[in-house]
């Protein structure tokens, strides 16, 4: 059944208050569904242009509250779920982001809701064994060795595994998106320009396409995706079309926003010093010492590596075209253009 | 080699897991979590040879003869009682009992048992803590007059402790989120401190809200001529773990969380040198201490070393059928700080 409009969602919606959540509640109320905002802190909330919205109830809980959960998804048609914890050591995104999962899925049992779109992450790919310029897309292979990799990529991959297990098990009808480095007002940035080493951001790379994903090309997708029956049982990629490189889009964000201090450092010449550190470690210290992140092979490939991305799978499956070109999301993303729901004001 | 599993998987399982998947004295047998998927993760990365969610189960199934309790300590008792019963010994994680009485009861099932019970009072087993021990029994302090512990650690910034929505089990505890550190200051002290003849203890919550009981402690226990004093913050930064024993010929300090030494003793050079020296020398020593902690760092040597040396020495003591390093003693004079701090307090803004 293809849901539209005349056919509205009611939608409960995990991570609402956070930098994705705020758009995609907004992209919800526009194509008018009604959407549980599910947040952890009512302030972050209060803040945001939905807040007063008639059709948002916000819902105050953690994740781990299974009881609570299930209570909240007794009337809700489908579930997006973005929440997930991006920071902390390993046992709190564990906590964060697999057991706030497994519980919400638990819940999601319990009231019978099936439907879900999940948020997953290209960090769950592999990067470090595929050729430089080689296509990552949906059938490209996964981390080889989690365990190498940060704690954020683990927990994501933990992460799929239940989305599966729930749609093997429980028959759920889920959709796993995968979208790049999402982008917008609050996150310009962001990791894959460079490294931020005190206050200043030492660049890696400038020939790299970036895997970019607009937060309001983002929303859209994730929406496209929640009322595409079609959608269901799929894992899509979300990038935007006409991806920059690295140069490119430094460039552009200049002309917009006042830069940190910028050093820069060739890809090559940052490879080289990542695979000399590894071959150190595992030569004199055993493997067992603890680097930066830009000094381990597979994290450093993970971010810079230069690679080609597809998007025709989510277009072809969700009839989705991201709205904004890179120039027009930058533009919305230094002015006051994109908000995450306008009509939520007037 | 004893069969071993593990009951919660939270972040203090690492150290134990990575320990057990490690060690020549302990097979892994099986972990327990409630969460099937923190199960399986816990067993699959340490190489347990199965996931339980039910603990009976799993003690039924698997037959350990050695059970790590890791879960919040409000459920410990329980817990340690199954254990126990099943005719496993038990190493719990600090605080391993609401209070001395609760610890009492469960030192009395384990004797009926004839199994250990053993409280994780892993900083008593840092190096720091180690060397400062070796200096008071060779008396180059002299006699021991004073043990200063100072724990400043951001339980309110963020992280579980904190979380308003979901409020973590520790806060159901007599000194809340303090409850769940002051084993490690209150074990430290013991040593020192004859008896408990006066307690005063400050208990605040100078951060407000109803989350938190405390989240300040400023305590001062006299036992004998000996002080022991007892600073917890949560405001002070950065996070530490200090402890200076002072006795009659000098003193010695360290911060467990960045470790070093720092000895003023009487010094070869006599009365009028002995300054110049223990400057000399401590200055040596931080310096040392400096490159040492930036070794640790890289190689992942973290300040929960004291427990692998606690796990290792347990399992051997378990095997050779002797005492283990953690005795009754220690956890009951630790408890019964623990206790007297708790019930004597006189509450600041509380």
């Amino acid at each position: 059944m293809e849901m539209t409009e005349q056919n509205p969602l009611k939608i409960l919606i995990t991570g609402a208050s956070g930098f994705v959540g705020r758009y995609v509640v907004g992209e919800a109320l526009k194509r008018g569904h009604s959407v549980k905002a599910v947040a952890r802190s009512p302030e972050n909330a209060k803040s945001l242009d939905w807040f007063e919205h008639a059709n948002v109830e916000l819902c105050v809980l953690d994740l781990l509250q299974q009881p609570q959960l299930t209570e909240a998804l007794g009337d809700v048609d489908l579930v997006i779920h973005l929440a997930a914890a991006k920071e902390g050591d390993f046992y709190e995104q564990f906590s964060g982001t697999v057991l706030a999962t497994e519980k919400l899925l638990a819940a999601m049992a319990e009231a019978n809701v099936k439907r879900l779109i999940a948020i997953s992450t290209f960090s769950i790919y592999e990067f470090k064994n595929r050729p430089t310029n080689a296509l990552l897309d949906e059938d490209s292979p996964l981390v080889e060795d989690p365990l190498k990799r940060d704690g954020y990529t683990q927990t994501k991959l933990l992460q799929e595994q239940l989305y599966r297990k729930y749609a093997d098990e429980q028959g759920g009808e889920v959709t796993i998106l995968r979208p790049g480095m999402i982008y917008g007002r609050e996150y310009l940035w962001h990791a894959l320009l460079g490294a931020e080493i005190g206050n200043t951001l030492l660049r890696i790379g400038s020939n790299s396409t970036l895997p970019l994903s607009y937060v309001e090309n983002c929303a859209d997708a994730i929406l496209d995706a929640a009322e595409s029956a079609s959608a269901i049982g799929q894992t899509l990629n979300i990038v935007d079309d006409n991806l920059p490189t690295q140069r490119d889009y430094v460039e552009e964000l200049k002309r917009h926003t006042e830069p940190p201090k910028l050093k820069y450092m060739p890809w090559f010449v940052a490879d080289g010093l990542a695979r000399l550190a590894w071959w150190f470690n595992k030569t004199f210290l055993g493997g067992k010492a603890l680097m930066p992140g830009i000094l381990v092979p597979v994290e450093l490939h993970a971010r810079f590596k230069p690679l080609r991305y597809s998007n025709s799978r989510a277009k072809q499956m969700l009839g989705w075209t991201p709205k904004y070109s890179f120039r027009e999301s930058l533009q919305r993303s230094c002015s006051r253009e994109a908000e995450s729901c306008p009509e939520a004001k007037s | 080699m004893l069969k071993a599993a593990v009951v919660g998987t939270g972040a203090i399982s690492k150290e134990h897991l990575s320990y057990l998947s490690a060690s020549d004295m302990a097979e892994l047998v099986g972990v327990c979590d409630l969460s099937p998927v923190a199960a399986e993760y816990a067993a699959q990365r340490y190489g347990a040879k199965k996931a339980h969610t039910d603990l009976e189960q799993m003690l039924s199934d698997e037959q350990p003869e050695v059970v790590h309790i890791l879960t919040p300590p409000h459920s410990h008792k329980a817990i340690a009682e199954t254990c126990l019963k099943a005719g496993a010994h038990v190493i719990c994680e600090k605080p391993i009992a609401a209070n001395l009485e609760e610890f009492e009861a469960l030192w009395q099932l384990a004797r009926q048992c004839d199994r250990h019970l053993i409280e994780d009072q892993n900083y008593r087993f840092n190096d720091p803590i180690v060397k400062i021990n070796n200096m008071v029994r060779d008396g180059v302090l002299g006699d021991v007059k004073e043990v200063d512990i100072r724990l400043c650690l951001k339980v309110r910034d963020g992280g579980p402790f904190a979380n308003e929505i979901l409020k973590h089990p520790i806060h159901r505890m007599p000194a809340g989120v303090i409850h769940d550190f002051i084993t490690h200051m209150a074990c430290l002290a013991v040593n020192y401190l004859p008896s408990f003849d006066s307690v005063t203890a400050l208990w605040n919550n100078h951060g407000g809200g109803e989350l938190f009981k405390f989240d300040d402690l400023d305590a001062l226990v006299v036992g004998g001529d000996v002080h022991g004093r007892f600073r917890f913050s949560a405001q002070t930064l950065p996070e530490s773990f200090s402890v200076t024993v002072r006795g009659t010929e000098g003193f010695a300090e360290t911060d467990l969380f960045q470790p070093y030494l720092k000895c003023v003793i009487p010094r070869a050079g006599g009365q009028q040198l002995s300054p110049l020296v223990n400057h000399f020398v401590n200055g040596f020593g931080l310096v040392k201490a400096s490159f040492v902690n930036f070794r640790n760092k890289l190689m992942q040597r973290t300040p929960y070393h004291g427990l692998q040396v606690l796990l290792d020495k347990t399992y051997a003591a378990i095997i050779a059928g002797q005492q283990p390093p953690v005795g009754y003693e220690d956890m009951k004079r630790t408890g019964q700080l623990i206790d007297l701090l708790v019930n004597s307090r006189a509450d600041g803004n509380d």
